[in-house]
């Protein structure tokens, strides 16, 4: 029981970096490596807002939430947007350094300490074999299952969704047909923050925010590529599985292996289907 | 002052690719309203640059408009972005990837469908048939021919006054062709908008229009009534396909030295 | 250096000349001679410094011919670096091997490694490639970590290496390291310099520019594109080899995805594509910490927290990477050639086309 709470969670916390990372690359094409970054400092704001506003809860969400929409729009048009047309690379190293800069930030105005966000972590339901959940493990979950029902929806009958996968697909084509391609890629990013904020404040409540934990981005990032990079459905398959092989590994065989094993997962992965699980195999020659 | 039935008025324009690679200098054109004008000429000639200025797609290719203004309807829309030229109704159809593949036939259309416009998704299928059959198929599965018919039928939803198609005929069968052009014309009056026609088959082109202009090595060098155009000699020569493959030259040459010749008497 | 793309040139043949202009080669001397007399004038710690320039120099020259020349992005340099370091605890601790033979045995495995690590790139591009390397730096990471684990004296405490000894000469202190990364930092320069500017380069750029079209040229992808994984992760392992005997002690700490990334920024302000590049941003990058940790004893003392610090200096990596990718994506080298530019023209001016904006 205590195995099948801890993936559920887990499994929670990389589906909704996994299902921004599919955004912004559907949307956008950036391969997003400041997802986990993006994830904890939003955690940290969460926590911060919290303490500020004397452990309101409505307050650290909305905290979190004003920074997400801040930075998904600074992001985008401060740096992405000047990038449009630029080889892929240039946009993975762009975020490889909105990472550093994040964690820095980190450094500098959290001091990098550890801390665990408890808002509602009070068990609220005890599980046979001794596991219990807390509030906020069972918000987690609901959380995650409403992000993505709220996005499979919007994608598929609004009219915006529409316009929103047109735009992932040819930008150029989308701006001639009345499209503001710069309103629909700065929502994406705004989506894709808000989801990564939402994990991290899941894994603070769960386990701890730190500087170290910025590594659950690549967690997610594996999570996308094994599911496939450019669908949804996939993030969540893809993060059920390397949750499930990260526990499994920690719990049977060698802690140390924890940040290594959803690579090698990877590697194995993209040895016998490099387009992921749900993928669509053009998108290897495009990337 | 605008003559008011001028929809399209461009003056002097000059395009400059990279800040070093000159593609069209001085061109001016006029498109009525209502009417059909094609733009042909050979690659290279600055076609589709002048397409590009129209419809504001220069930033995106590095390329700016350094001389002359372009007037839409009697207002200056040099540097607009291309989203409010689509909202103001310039809608371009690009030479290719025309429509989003991975969407499929009626979501492309949906995509485009504005409120209030004179054409109805139903209308469209209407008027394109081909494509009613293939409504919840994914676009990027069509043949070119209704690729085309799908790009004009998101164009026609875009509520269209001015319509710019770049090379309409490109990889398509003549037979086709024929069709395309002429349900094009038919649109365009039951509709009442306006089309540029930019085309490197100018026989197909000129002859659902009212109105040519000929282009070559970034300048216009013939314009006319279609139906003359067509039947001038020395557009037949050089751009209808009457000059033997050998002793082609390019029509400036040609003047030249025509010039010369009278000069010298 | 590199090539100068304000120069008109009227042959290939000019295109592939070193140092073109007379002056170039008086510039050159003198830097050289300069590098040679440094020392002598300099503080200890001015000179440690500079050891690490050179350090970092040759590991970057290798991320440049890989990243800059080959277009391949790589995550795993640090694991290279790592790769290097370990090959000489194991060699030194277990066998007992001498300098000479440990530094070329470290070459030999990464470049070994590096063929490893560089198989998917001929499956992958781009992203997938990138995450490939990163799965391999983790992998590689991993096992040092069990290595040091197993034999180190502790998990966390690093082991120790003796100064490399030449008979009875022994290589320690700054200033004899000093001359002597110099020279392995020239020789390594002159090596990339003409393998760039003779068929593997142009190779290399043509499968960064589009491999499909290199591929229908005739060049061999797979050949070319490992040939840059192994000579990539042999200068990176060298480099790693030889910091380990600089610093006398190696940590599986040390290796971080971080410091493949501060490899990237190096070759990001120094320019893709440059030789020159390389060297610049080396010297750049490695010396910005210790310039922000100067600049940091001028601040009122209720500033000065050790985490601002760290991430202040981690920050400004970042920052460099960003700014420059935005506004200077050639980087230094062509901030070089800007100025050579200048004062070649002078006193006439280059500047592109100013078209008039309306």
């Amino acid at each position: 029981m205590e195995f099948a709470a801890t993936v559920v969670i887990l499994t929670c916390t990389y589906a909704l970096l996994a299902a921004g990372v599919v955004i912004l690359y559907k949307a956008a094409r950036v391969v997003n490596f400041a997802h986990g970054e993006l994830a904890i400092v939003g955690g940290y704001v969460f926590y911060s807002a919290s303490v500020l506003g004397s452990d309101s809860l409505w307050l650290a969400i909305a905290g979190a939430l004003v920074f997400s929409i801040i930075m998904g729009v600074t992001i985008y048009m401060s740096m992405l947007r000047r990038l449009v047309g630029e080889p892929l690379h240039v946009t993975i190293l762009i975020t490889i350094g909105i990472g550093i800069v994040l964690k820095s930030a980190i450094l500098i105005i959290w001091r990098a300490e550890r801390l665990t966000i408890d808002v509602g972590v009070a068990p609220a339901l005890r599980l046979s074999g001794g596991a219990s959940l807390s509030y906020m493990d069972l918000a987690s979950v609901a959380v995650t299952v409403l992000f993505f029902l709220a996005l499979y929806l919007f994608l598929t009958f609004t009219r915006m969704g529409i316009q929103f996968r047109g735009t992932a697909e040819n930008a150029l084509l989308a701006s001639q047909r009345g499209v503001n391609v710069d309103f629909v890629l700065a929502l994406a990013w705004i989506i894709a923050v808000i989801a990564a904020s939402l994990s991290g404040v899941f894994f603070g409540s769960r386990a701890f925010l730190s500087t170290e934990s910025v590594t659950i981005g690549l967690a997610g990032l594996i999570a996308a590529l094994v599911g496939g990079l450019d669908s949804l459905r996939g993030a969540v398959a893809g993060a059920f599985i390397v949750a499930g092989t990260q526990y499994l590994t920690v719990r049977l065989i060698d802690p140390v292996l924890s940040e290594t094993v959803p690579f090698l997962l990877l590697l194995l992965v993209m040895s016998i289907r490099p387009w992921g699980l749900f993928g669509t195999l053009e998108e290897l020659d495009r990337v | 002052m605008p003559m008011p039935d001028i929809l399209l008025e461009v003056r002097q324009l000059e395009v400059v690719y990279h800040r070093v690679a000159t593609a069209i200098q001085g061109v001016s054109l006029d498109v009525e309203s209502g009417s059909i004008v094609a733009l042909v000429g050979t690659n290279g000639a600055g076609k589709t640059t002048t397409l590009r200025a129209i419809s504001g797609f220069l930033q995106s290719e590095d390329a700016e408009i350094t001389d002359g203004e372009i007037r839409f309807a009697g207002e200056r829309i040099n540097g607009r972005r291309p989203h409010e030229l689509a909202r103001a109704g310039i809608i371009l159809v690009p030479e290719r990837e025309k429509v989003f593949a991975t969407l499929t036939v009626k979501e492309n259309l949906q995509f485009a469908a504005r409120e209030g416009g004179a054409m109805t998704l139903e209308g469209v299928l209407d008027y394109f048939p081909a494509l009613a059959h293939r409504q919840g198929q994914l676009a990027g599965y069509l043949s070119g021919g209704e690729k085309q018919m799908l790009a004009i039928g998101m164009a026609l939803l875009c509520r269209p006054t001015l319509l710019l198609i770049d090379e309409l005929s490109l990889g398509l069968a003549p037979i086709v062709i024929r069709q395309l052009m002429e349900q094009l014309a038919r649109v365009s009056r039951d509709l009442g908008f306006t089309v540029l026609l930019v085309e490197q088959n100018a026989n197909a082109a000129l002859a659902v229009s009212h109105y040519g202009y000929v282009m070559e090595g970034g300048r216009i060098v013939f314009s006319g009534k279609a139906s003359e155009l067509i039947s001038h000699p020395d557009v037949r020569e050089f751009y209808l396909g009457g000059a033997r493959e050998a002793e082609s030259k390019s029509y400036r040459e040609i003047k030249q030295y025509r010039r010369k010749r009278r000069w010298w008497g | 250096m590199s090539r100068n793309p304000y120069t008109l040139r009227t042959s290939y043949l000019e295109g592939n000349e070193v140092l073109r202009r007379p002056y170039q080669k008086v510039l050159v001397g003198l830097i050289l001679a300069v590098a040679l007399v440094v020392p002598t004038a300099a503080s200890t710690y001015f000179v440690h410094l500079l050891d690490l320039c050179l350090l970092s120099a040759i590991g970057a020259l290798g991320l440049m011919l890989l990243t800059g020349y080959c277009g391949q992005i790589s995550l795993g340099h640090a694991a290279f670096l790592a790769v290097g370091a370990y090959t000489t605890v194991i060699l030194n601790t277990h066998v007992g091997a001498p300098f000479t033979i440990v530094v070329p045995a470290a070459a030999l495995f990464g470049g070994l490694l590096g063929f490893i690590v560089g198989l998917p790139s001929l499956r992958f591009r781009g992203v997938y490639l990138a995450i490939s390397t990163l799965a391999m730096h983790y992998a590689i990471i991993f096992l040092a970590t069990k290595y040091q684990a197993e034999f180190g004296p502790s998990a966390t405490a690093g082991m120790t290496i003796p100064d490399p000894s030449f008979g009875s000469f022994v290589l320690s202190g700054d200033r004899p390291w000093y001359y002597f990364l110099l020279a392995v930092v020239t020789l390594t320069t002159v090596g990339c310099m003409n393998l760039v500017r003779t068929r593997p380069g142009r190779a290399w750029m043509a499968i960064r520019d589009r491999d499909i079209a290199a591929q229908a040229l005739g060049i061999n992808l797979a050949r070319y594109k490992l040939l840059a994984f192994v000579i990539s992760s042999m200068l990176a392992s060298i480099s790693g080899s030889l910091l380990a005997y600089f610093s006398n002690v190696v940590t599986v700490e040390k290796y971080t995805l971080d410091l493949a990334i501060v490899y990237l920024a190096m070759i990001i302000v120094g320019g893709m594509g440059s030789i020159l590049g390389a060297l610049l941003g080396a010297i750049f990058i490695t010396l910005l910490p210790f310039g922000i940790d100067a600049l940091f004893g001028y601040l009122p003392r209720s500033w000065r927290f050790g985490s601002t610090l760290f991430g202040v200096q981690a920050g400004a990596v970042g920052i460099c990477i960003i700014f420059f990718l935005l506004f200077e994506p050639k980087g230094l080298a062509e901030i070089w050639c800007r100025l050579e530019t200048y004062f070649e023209r002078w006193p006439f001016r280059y500047r592109p086309l100013d078209t008039a904006r309306r």
